[in-house]
């Protein structure tokens, strides 16, 4: 077997292994919150939805070069309503992933965003997406 | 503050299944929103390509559709094609959602893009 071939099973064998998703919700301040959290082994995927299962803007967000500073854009639902962009640009700088999120929360809600984000990085840490911090300092 | 994990079902359905297209093993995720459908299909470990797809509300009796790469490669018809086959799929089942189709794939193939829509297809009847 030569070693592309072999690269190439190996691959998929990650890809395989590490594709999860995750899929839960909390009820917050009277209004139910939505997450789903798909992994790929170099990619994650998260819906955010805001009491219910529209799908929301949809942000795509990594680190870029020279400097790997983080960079967001917006890819659906239009530039006016940049909620959810904030929560992008952080899930890249804790999982080191690329990030593609798509997020109903309404605009003008600094609380619930703040909220969700909270409960999503809790989650994001327990499954084990996130980077380790340097030093080994507790999270 | 009240927090507290529902118990109910989850608004969104979903699942996962997977595919040997020409070769690669792919896999394949369908979402189903309240207003829009998620497909994505990948052999590569990542979404890839994202487009986004819609049915164009007419007059006339055959309907119209836009699609347009919204993330991604944006020369590779192929794609594009395979957007528009499963938005007219859908559209012919029934349903007037948009997709947003991610497309990670090996290679960009005619039969490739066959494969992801029969695979997408045969899911979608069950």
């Amino acid at each position: 077997m030569d070693s592309d071939a072999l690269g190439k099973q190996i691959e998929e064998l990650k890809l395989k292994d590490q594709l999860q998703i995750t899929a839960f919700s909390e009820f917050v301040n009277d209004v139910s919150l939505h997450f789903q959290i798909i992994r790929f082994p170099k990619q994650i995927f998260v819906w955010i939805g805001y009491n219910s299962a529209k799908l929301g803007h949809m942000y795509a967000a990594a680190t870029t070069r020279p400097n790997n500073m983080v960079s967001v854009t917006s890819i659906l639902g239009g530039v006016s309503d940049n909620t959810g962009s904030g929560i992008a640009h952080r899930l890249v700088l804790k999982t080191g992933l690329n990030i593609i999120l798509s997020c109903s929360i309404p605009k003008n809600s600094p609380m619930i965003e703040t909220e969700a984000e909270k409960i999503l990085i809790r989650k994001l840490i327990s499954l084990g997406y996130t980077k380790s911090r340097l030093g080994g300092t507790s999270l | 503050m009240n927090i507290e994990s529902s118990t109910s079902q989850f608004p969104v359905s979903h699942f996962n299944f997977s595919r040997q297209i020409k070769g690669n093993e792919t896999e394949i995720i369908i979402s189903s929103y309240e207003d829009h459908f998620l497909v994505i299909a990948t052999q590569i470990g990542t979404m890839g390509t994202i487009l986004y797809a819609r049915k164009e509300e007419g007059v006339s009796i055959n309907p119209t559709f836009n699609v347009s790469v919204i993330f991604g490669k944006r020369d590779e018809p192929m794609l594009v094609a395979c957007a528009r086959q499963l938005i007219e799929h859908m559209s012919l089942s029934g349903s007037s959602r948009p997709l947003v189709l991610s497309l990670g794939l090996r290679d960009h193939s005619v039969e490739t893009l066959k494969g992801i829509v029969s695979a997408v297809m045969d899911h979608c009847k069950r």
